[in-house]
Order: C-alpha cells, then structure tokens, then sequence
C-alpha cells in the first residue's frame, strides 16, 4: 500500500468516525449540487424537447414566394409578372443579421425523365448547395448539390426517392446518366423518403438541380419561384420575417400603402408557446444553487477550521508519531475534497431523482447527459481544495511541543 | 546511542525569558534504560521534546546514533522520529473514535516503506505488549493501564530504537503503573534504549541508571 493511499484510508476511516459532523458540512453543497443538477437535467431537457419541434415543424424555417398574396388566385399567366430574383436572396444572405442560411428555389412542373426504356414525368428544382441543410433532407446514397456543381453549371441530378425507384428498380442510380429534357444528367444522389407535405405535394416524386444548371440550361430564365431561409434562433423568426420583408419592398420598389408582390410565409405559430422556455427561472435556480455552493464550500471551510482547533492534540500527536507538517495538511486538504466530492454526488443523485420524479409526473422534461455532471464534481474537488486549504494550512503549522502540552490536563 | 552535550533552551513567556535548560549534559547506551528524575517544572518534558526532534536546543550539541540533526530540516526530522523512536505520553495520547488497532497503526501511516502489512505488524506491536485481543476495542472500552499498553504498541510498530516515555505510570493505579514499568524493562531487555521521565522515585528506580534534573542541569 502506498503512503497517499493509507493517507487516504486513514481520511476515510476518521471521516466515518465523526459521521454527524461530515454531514454538517456535507449539507450545504449537497444541497446546492441538487439544485444544480436538477437544473441541469431539465434544462437540458427542455432544450431537446425544443430543438425537435423545431426542426420537426420548421420552426426555424422562412419561405419567401414570388407573387403577393392576391395573386396567389390570379390566373396563372399573370403571376410572371412579379418576380424574385437570386440577387433578392443574396441580399437577404448578406444583408440580415439572423439568417443563417438561404437558397434560391426555382421549380417547374411536367419535366420528363428518361433512362433506357423507363420514363417519367416529374417536377424539376433548381437549388443552392444550402438548400438541403435548410430543408433537413437526407441523401440515401450519393451527394447533394456542391459549390462546384453551381459554379460549373454541371448536369446533375438528384432524385427523389419514388422518381428512382420509377427509373432504376433494380437500384444502383447513383452514376447512371438519365436523360432531363432530352438531354443528359448524370444522377449524383438520391433522396431519402420524405414523404408529402401537409398539403399533399409528394417529396419524393421530384428531381433536383443545381440552379445555374437550371437557369441557364434547363429552365433558361433567371427568375426564382422562392427563397428559403433558415434563422439561427427559432425564437427570432418573427423579427426576422419583418426584415425580409421591409428589404425585399425596398429593393422591389414597393410605395407606402402599395400591396406585396411576394409572399414571406412563416411556419404556423402552433408551437410557438414552447420555444418561450422558463429561462428566468433556470436563471434564478442556477443563481441560488450557486449560492448555495459557495455557502456550502464556507461551511466546509468553518467546520474544517473549527476541527483543527478541536484536534490540535491529535494533530500534536500524529508529528510526535513521524508525520511531517505537510502530511498534515495533506490529511485535512485530503477531508475536505473527499467530503465536498461527496456532498457534490450525494447532490447529483439527490438533484437527477427530483428532476426524473418532476419529468416523470410531466412537468418537466429531463435528459441525463454525463459531461455536466463530471464538470460539476471536478468543480465540487476545487471546491473543496480551495476551502480547504486555509484549515489544511493551519493544521500544518500546529506546533507539536504546543499543542501536546496543552493536551495534558 | 544518544549524547547530549551542554545543551541550553529557553523560552520567552511573556516578555520574560525563561532558561529551562542550562546545560545539559549525559548519554544513553543502546539497550540502556535511563531514568530522568525532576520536579515539575524542572524541563523534564522540554529534554524529552529535543531528545524527540519536535524540539531544537538554543546551544550544545545532541547526537542520535552518532549524528547531529539539528541542521537538517523539519521533513527530515519527522521521518527519523517516525523510524527511530516512540513516544509513550502520560495521558496515553490514544485517538477516542478509531479502535486500539488503528491507533496501533497510526505510526505506519507515516512510515516510507510500502509493502509491509500494516495490520500484521500493528497485531505483532499489540500481541507484544499482551492486548492481542483489545485490538477492535476502543479506547473508552479499556482500563487506564490498557491504553496504556496499547500507546505503547503504538511506539513499539515501527520498531524504534530508542523510546521516549513522559510520565508513563502517572495516570495509573500503583499496579497498573508497575506493569506497564515492567514492560519496559522487558523493552530493554529486548535490545531498545528507554529514556523515562518521571517524578516518582519508585517508578525510576526500575531503571538501570537514574539522572537527576535540577535548575536545568543534570545533577550527577
């Protein structure tokens, strides 16, 4: 057995022998830790339970259509006249604090697909490298779009799930060359299954394009039926919608009192109640049981002080037995971490069975994730070190010949 | 084993200075057991403190084992304590919530060798001084002249050469007391120096030679 650990079996065992004193100065980081951890989990909680209705119902998500809202009834023909063009997603790019991300979508309906003997019709989409990001899409094998492909105008194509199961049952599309309007695209990815949106479009019956492929060769026209957008923070759409709007009236040369001549459709608000998460309150708990942390690490520290003074005639002793003065304060350094990391786990435990009782009882959610923890018990040994370094200190300086004189009674 | 020569200490009390020790002088052979007789307050506890090394002498010279420590720093001085000498106390000095076992091993705690069965050892030092069986006692569970032994077992662990007893009987009954004297004599016998001090002329007389200490002096 090694010198620090009989150190450390000798702190053990003189711990447990003054159990009603260790709790005393175990309670108030136990308490704190509780509160902390219970604060951990359910944050943590609440921030998984948000970030999937987010990108569940695409609440981070803006779609800008060309056409105001009158028109969207108007005879077809007359919707052309109003327009945006990829310079209005550019500026929107740039031009927009809280936008993430934003690409350009240019579509077209009754776009013919043909490998070998098989053929298609489906609907064809010029997109930006973004797009896939903003839209949460997943490849089942292949790639999306790249930088390169747009700035190469490269005949690619990616294709919806139900569009390559239609052309290559047998599978094994990725590298095959289809025809797209008579001419030839080599397929690049295919989509996982997206299934239909709310209002019944069909995900997967789609082809994707890179846009300067679609604008310039494809499609031959410049302007775009959308542009999709992502906010860095869901709880900012809002404002970020307005902007987008005031910018595109602006660049549009829109008057005072004169209607839109594009859309900007936020998701429906169903959730938006949720994203206003209790953060004062986390607030506040985080403040008290910090608090109460430092309160228990001045607790620790009183009660270490007290005990040395208590056992300076055992402190007298142990030099007279051979420890040295840094043994000593090893000793009581080595109590006060061993009991402020027990206190900091009793806490843990203590503060994750409340919040798992709370989620349990549905009102909170909780998620236990271990890198909090472990930092908040590496934070409970400073802990205890810096409080206890002052008594440890104390305790080393006891002199012997002293305090064993004044034992003799 | 050990050679004291003129060593003086004093204390400041107050603004008073106080000379306890004035010029000590005397030696103790290896497997000699010395009786240091004094009043109290003749700077018996003070000799037993330098004689110790928790304690440095103002003047003089003192060599343990034929070396003079009294230039080597406090680490270096507690490591040779802890090898080379025990300490007996009169009132036994024993920890009230860890068992007679535990207080026996106390002294291993400190002790640089690694691979030696503390418990073993600490059950040898208790069968030694006859408490074999006390061991998972704990102090309050044991008569006066028990602790006693069982502070001696303490000493005893680390297989010190020289023992250090202040007062060892003075809280024992006569026979309690005797017993324990007689424990040291069988100490002696065993090959250890034994420095006792005491103010009882019947518990110094167990000795092989008695020195007495007055004015801060070794009378001859």
């Amino acid at each position: 057995m090694t010198r620090s650990q009989r150190l450390l079996r000798d702190t053990v065992a003189s711990l447990a022998a003054n159990k009603a004193k260790v709790g005393l100065m175990m309670l108030g980081v136990t308490a704190g830790m509780a509160v902390l951890a219970a604060v951990i989990v359910t944050g943590q909680g609440a921030r998984e339970r948000i970030m999937g209705l987010v990108s569940k119902h695409g609440l981070d998500m803006l779609m800008v259509r060309a056409g105001g809202e009158v028109q969207v009834f108007a005879p077809r023909a007359d919707r052309g006249l109003a327009v945006l063009f990829p310079e209005d997603a550019e500026a929107i790019r740039s031009g927009i604090p809280g936008v993430r991300l934003a690409s350009v979508v240019q579509n077209q309906r009754g776009v013919t697909v043909v490998h070998q003997e098989r053929a298609v019709t489906t609907r064809a989409f010029g997109v930006e490298d973004q797009w896939m990001e903003i839209r949460r899409w997943g490849m089942a094998e292949g790639e999306f779009v790249s930088p390169a492909d747009l700035s190469a105008m490269a005949r690619v194509v990616m294709l919806g799930a139900k569009v390559a199961r239609d052309l290559f049952p047998e599978g094994g599309a990725v590298g095959q060359t289809v025809r797209v309007v008579n001419d030839p695209y080599m397929v690049k990815g295919v989509f996982i299954e997206m299934g239909a949106s709310a209002g019944g479009d069909d995900w997967d019956d789609r082809i994707v394009l890179p846009f300067t492929t679609t604008s310039r060769r494809l499609l031959a026209r410049p302007s775009l039926e959308q542009i999709v957008i992502r906010v860095a923070d869901a709880r900012g759409l809002p404002e970020t919608a307005e902007r987008v709007r005031a910018l595109l009236r602006v660049r549009h040369g829109i008057g005072p009192g004169e209607p839109d001549d594009f859309f900007v459709r936020e998701p429906e608000d169903v959730q938006g109640a949720a994203l206003e998460t209790s953060s004062t309150l986390s607030a506040l708990l985080l403040a008290i049981s910090l608090t109460a942390l430092l309160a228990g690490g001045i607790v620790i520290m009183n009660v270490m002080v007290l005990s040395v003074a208590q056992r300076r005639r055992e402190i007298g002793l142990r030099r007279a037995l051979g420890a040295r003065s840094g043994d000593i304060t090893r000793q009581f350094l080595l109590e006060s971490l061993v009991v402020a990391v027990a206190a900091g786990a009793a806490g843990l435990v203590l503060g994750v069975a409340a919040a798992l009782v709370l989620s349990a009882a549905g009102m909170a959610s909780s998620r236990v994730t271990w890198v909090p923890f472990a930092v908040a018990l590496l934070a409970c040994a400073v802990l205890g070190v810096v409080f206890g370094l002052h008594p440890a200190r104390q305790a080393g300086r006891v002199d012997p010949v002293l305090a064993l004189r004044a034992g003799r009674g | 084993m050990i050679r004291v020569l003129e060593v003086v200490k004093s204390y400041a009390k107050g603004a008073a200075r106080v000379d306890v020790l004035t010029g000590v002088t005397f030696t103790v052979a290896p497997g000699e057991f010395v009786a240091i007789m004094g009043a109290s307050g003749s700077g018996k506890s003070t000799l037993l403190n330098l004689l110790g090394f928790l304690d440095r002498p103002d003047a003089g010279t003192y060599l343990f084992e034929g070396v003079d420590w009294s230039d080597k720093d406090d680490d270096a001085r507690s490591v040779l304590r802890n090898r080379k000498i025990g300490f007996v106390f009169q009132q036994f000095h024993l920890l009230d919530r860890a068992t007679a076992l535990r207080n026996v091993m106390l002294p291993l705690l400190y002790a640089e060798d690694e691979a030696t069965d503390d418990v073993a050892r600490a059950e040898r030092a208790l069968a030694a001084v006859g408490l074999s069986h006390r061991g998972d006692h704990f102090p309050g569970e044991l008569s006066g002249g028990e602790q006693q032994r069982a502070a001696i077992a303490r000493a005893l662990v680390n297989a010190p050469s020289l023992i250090l007893a202040d007062e060892p009987t003075g809280n024992l009954d006569a026979r309690a007391g005797s017993e324990i004297l007689e424990l040291f004599a069988g100490l002696r016998d065993a090959g250890r120096a034994i420095v006792l001090v005491t103010h009882d002329l019947a518990a110094a007389q167990r000795a092989d030679r008695i020195l007495r200490l007055d004015a801060g002096r070794i009378l001859s």
